[in-house]
Formats: C-alpha cells, structure tokens, sequence
C-alpha cells in the first residue's frame, strides 16, 4: 500500500507492507540509520523517533500508521555542515558513550526543550525516563540537555 | 548498510521490513477507515480477522516477532471522532482514542479526574503516552492497566459500539478475567462516560513498581471519597489494580466508611478490609504476600493522608 509522509522535512511517497514497522521502513527502506532497534518492544527508547510532534517508539508504530503524519529524526536535525544545540551540547558534555541509545536521548531532549525552554534536572530525568542507556548513567546526559538549553537560549534557536 | 548479527536479521525479515516477502503477509489488509461507521462495517465484516489499533503499545508487544501472523489491521487512528474530549454539567465523555498524554495535560480532567490524569502521566513514559489511549488500556484488560482502577473509582462507564446498536456497560461490568472482557466480535469501545465528580471529593492515586518509568505496576490504587460539609462521608469507591484477575473495587471499604466522619476513621481497619477483598498472586512483579502488605499499607496512608486534609 501506498503512504505518504514527510520526514525530516522531505515529502515521501513510499510503498509499505501493512505488517511493516516505521522503524524498519526509516531504517531498511530509507537507509536512516540514526533510529535504533534495542528491545523492540517499545521499553528502550532507542528507536525514538519525533512523529507528529511527540517522541513516539517506532518499533510500536506500524508504517502505514505514519501515513500523512510529519517524522523527524536526528538526520533532520543538523543544518548543512552545522550540528544542531542538542548533537554540539551531547559531545561538548561527553554525553555520548557507545551513542547505541544517543539518537533517541536527543529525539525526547528535542521534544522537550520544544515545550520547556529552561527544565530543570528532575524535569529533563522524567522526560528522558523512556530513553535508557546502559553506559553513561545519565548524569553527563542530563548535563548536555542543560547544556543545549543554555546554548539556545544563548542563541535564541529552537 | 548497517551490520546485523545473523539471528538479529533473520528475525527481522520474519518481522516486517523488506525481507518480509518471504512470509505471505503480502495478502494481509490495513484498513483505517476515516469515520466510525465506515469502523463499525469493517467490524462486522472482518470480527476478531481484523486486529484492532489504535497507539499499538499493547498489540505490537503482544506480536512482537510475529507481525506476520496479523492477516488484517483494523486502525482507529484517522476518525476524529473517538479523541474527543467533552465536558458538560453532568459528564465527561473521554473518546476512546485520546491519548494518555492528551488526558495527563489536559487542565480540565487534571481538576475533576485528577487520578486519571496522574495516572496517565505515569503510563510507560512519554513515547508511550503520546501513541498508547485510555481505549486501548482498558481494551487489553491488563488486571495491572494503570488508568483502570481510578475509571473504576470514578464510576465509568464504556460504550461499546456496533452496527446494531450500543450498550452501555459499567467498567466493573467489562472485565472478565485477566486481558478478558465482554467486548464481541462486531462491538469497538468507542467511549468512556465519567459523572461528573462533586466538588467535595477527596482522592489519591497510587503506583508502585520496580522503577518510576515503562514498568508494569506491582500495585495500583485509587480511592475516592465524597464527604459533605461536616466531614462525614457520603460515598466511597476503593479501587485496586494488580491484586485480582481483573481491576477490581473492594465494595466493602465503601460500605465501611459511608456515614463515617473522615477525621474520625480507624484507617487501620480500612486497610484490613481492604486487603480481605483482594485476591493478589506471586507473579515477576511481586509476591502474594507483598501485595497485601502494600495494599494495607497504601490504603492506611491514604485514608491518615485524607482525613488530614479536611
């Protein structure tokens, strides 16, 4: 079947298999590789995706739900040669480890600074919750979140 | 392209994903009809052929790895109908397709259904509560579904929906066991109808798990209690989830305090009666005997915490 979309501000036209998942078709079908399968099940939070606005587990998602819907994920996010707040703030704080849960941390971060320009730390933890990472032990992750807000407000992005 | 251990892949290509062609799921339908109507005829048509989505939180855990088994999806997400949220003098009528992260913020239902709202608000964490729906909760049963104890405390009722009609069925009515309900074949839950609670309501809610996030409850509790002006108690509802086959109310904390003065109640027996009307079982997420401690334990408190706050 036949959907249509945007991502990371491209309109797509792309056939789907009605039992395909959104992470399979931005991941196999789109070669964006940024999205990750961890646990599949929605638990991991690593193939965050932004769809409609709201990070969403695209392994829980059915492509041909996105049919219509706007998806962002971190390939949107840099302009050109410039990274965007969120990815320079991840790797000035030294949030990034492996980076296997990164791309997700930073979808729900982008999510959040959206809605709350200046979180505090319990308010970036409780956002972040659904994004786990098995490395850093959140504290230089939270760090970068703060970071990136400053860096905004600074630079009045976002 | 990216690297795949050898078992990860051929999983995947049983999944979804390109190499699905290999299973016949080329056959499979998605049908995501715009208007409830055009739903209910699909229902009729397809049964329990077609497998009902709406956020897919539940249903795409349930076939993990064996997407290809679902021969039809039947998708709720495109009628607008079934996300509304309506508030008028006597009711609030929560479509069942709103989301848990719509319902947790929306500044109306934090004031008159504030157990709802906080139990929304813990649901997984935020990816889930921006596809998974109060529909979708109680449609899978989960005796731990963490929306279904306060739906039961509020006294909700669930429309369920079909080409010949709708009946209209209390919550306690619709669960039947564990993920069981008396949902038929032809029938989608397209509402649920809350009465509209009375300004001198006192409630808490209550959670517990093995971690703040994406975690399914041990325990869930909502207790309402409606007092008039001199404190005495009118009506109460104690609702519990994860300690019986079903989310249940324990009917008789109800008849214990009605009548009582709050300030005046031995919460201490509260949470006995409590725990003699839960029939909890040793599962992953705790023991039979946890259960019942917390249970008295929650119950206790909130009753101290209440009376207090009169």
């Amino acid at each position: 079947m036949e959907i249509k979309f945007t991502i990371n501000g491209e309109e797509r036209t792309e056939q789907v298999k009605p039992n395909q998942r959104l992470l399979d078709l931005i991941r196999k079908d789109l070669g964006l590789l940024s999205a990750k399968e961890g646990c599949g099940k929605g638990e991991c939070g690593a193939c965050t995706v932004i769809m409609n606005g709201e990070p969403v587990t695209s392994c829980l998602v059915l492509a041909a739900q996105a049919d219509g819907a706007e998806i962002l994920t971190v390939e949107g996010l840099a302009e050109g040669d410039k990274l965007h707040p969120l990815q320079e703030a991840f790797i000035e704080a030294g949030a990034v480890q492996c980076g296997f849960c990164i791309p997700g941390c930073i979808m729900t971060a982008y999510c959040l600074l959206k809605t709350n320009s200046l979180p505090t730390r319990q308010e970036i933890r409780t956002a972040l919750a659904g994004n786990i990472c098995r490395c850093t032990g959140y504290q230089k992750i939270v760090d970068a979140v703060q970071l990136a807000a400053d860096k905004m407000a600074a630079g009045g992005e976002g | 392209m990216q690297k795949e251990s050898k078992l990860n892949a051929e999983n995947r290509q049983k999944t979804s994903g390109r190499g699905s062609n290999k299973v016949p799921i080329g056959s499979a339908d998605f049908l995501a009809p715009e208007s409830l109507e055009k739903a209910l005829d699909y229902r009729k048509r397809y049964g329990f052929e077609a497998t009902v989505i709406a956020g897919g939180t539940d249903i795409m855990v349930d076939y993990f790895e064996r997407l290809y088994e679902v021969n039809s999806w039947l998708d709720l997400n495109k009628i607008e109908e079934l996300k509304k949220i309506e508030i008028n003098d006597e009711e609030i009528i929560i479509g069942a397709t709103a989301t848990h992260k719509r319902i947790a913020e929306h500044p109306d239902l934090q004031k008159y259904l504030p157990m709802l709202a906080h139990a929304s608000s813990e649901v997984g964490a935020w990816q889930i509560q921006s596809r998974g729906t109060i529909g979708g909760n109680i449609v899978t049963s989960s005796p731990a579904g963490d929306t279904l104890a306060p739906l039961l405390a509020y006294d909700a009722k669930v429309v369920l929906q079909s080409k010949g009609g709708n009946r209209i069925l209390d919550m306690s009515d619709f669960f039947i066991g564990p993920k069981e309900n008396v949902e038929e074949s032809d029938e989608l839950l397209t509402k649920i109808i809350i009465p509209k609670p009375s300004e001198n309501i006192l409630s808490r809610w209550k959670k517990v798990g093995k971690r703040k996030a994406l975690i399914i409850s041990s325990l869930t509790m909502a207790i309402l209690i409606e007092i008039d002006n001199d404190g005495v108690i009118e009506n109460a509802r104690a609702c519990y989830g994860a300690v019986a086959p079903t989310p249940i109310e324990v009917k008789n904390v109800g008849d214990y305090l009605k009548n009582q003065k709050l300030k005046e109640v031995d919460a201490k027996k509260v949470g006995e009666i409590a725990v003699a009307g839960i029939s909890p079982i040793d599962d992953i997420r705790g023991t039979e005997q946890y259960r019942r401690q917390v249970t008295h334990d929650l119950t206790v408190n909130a009753i101290k915490e209440m009376a207090e706050e009169i």
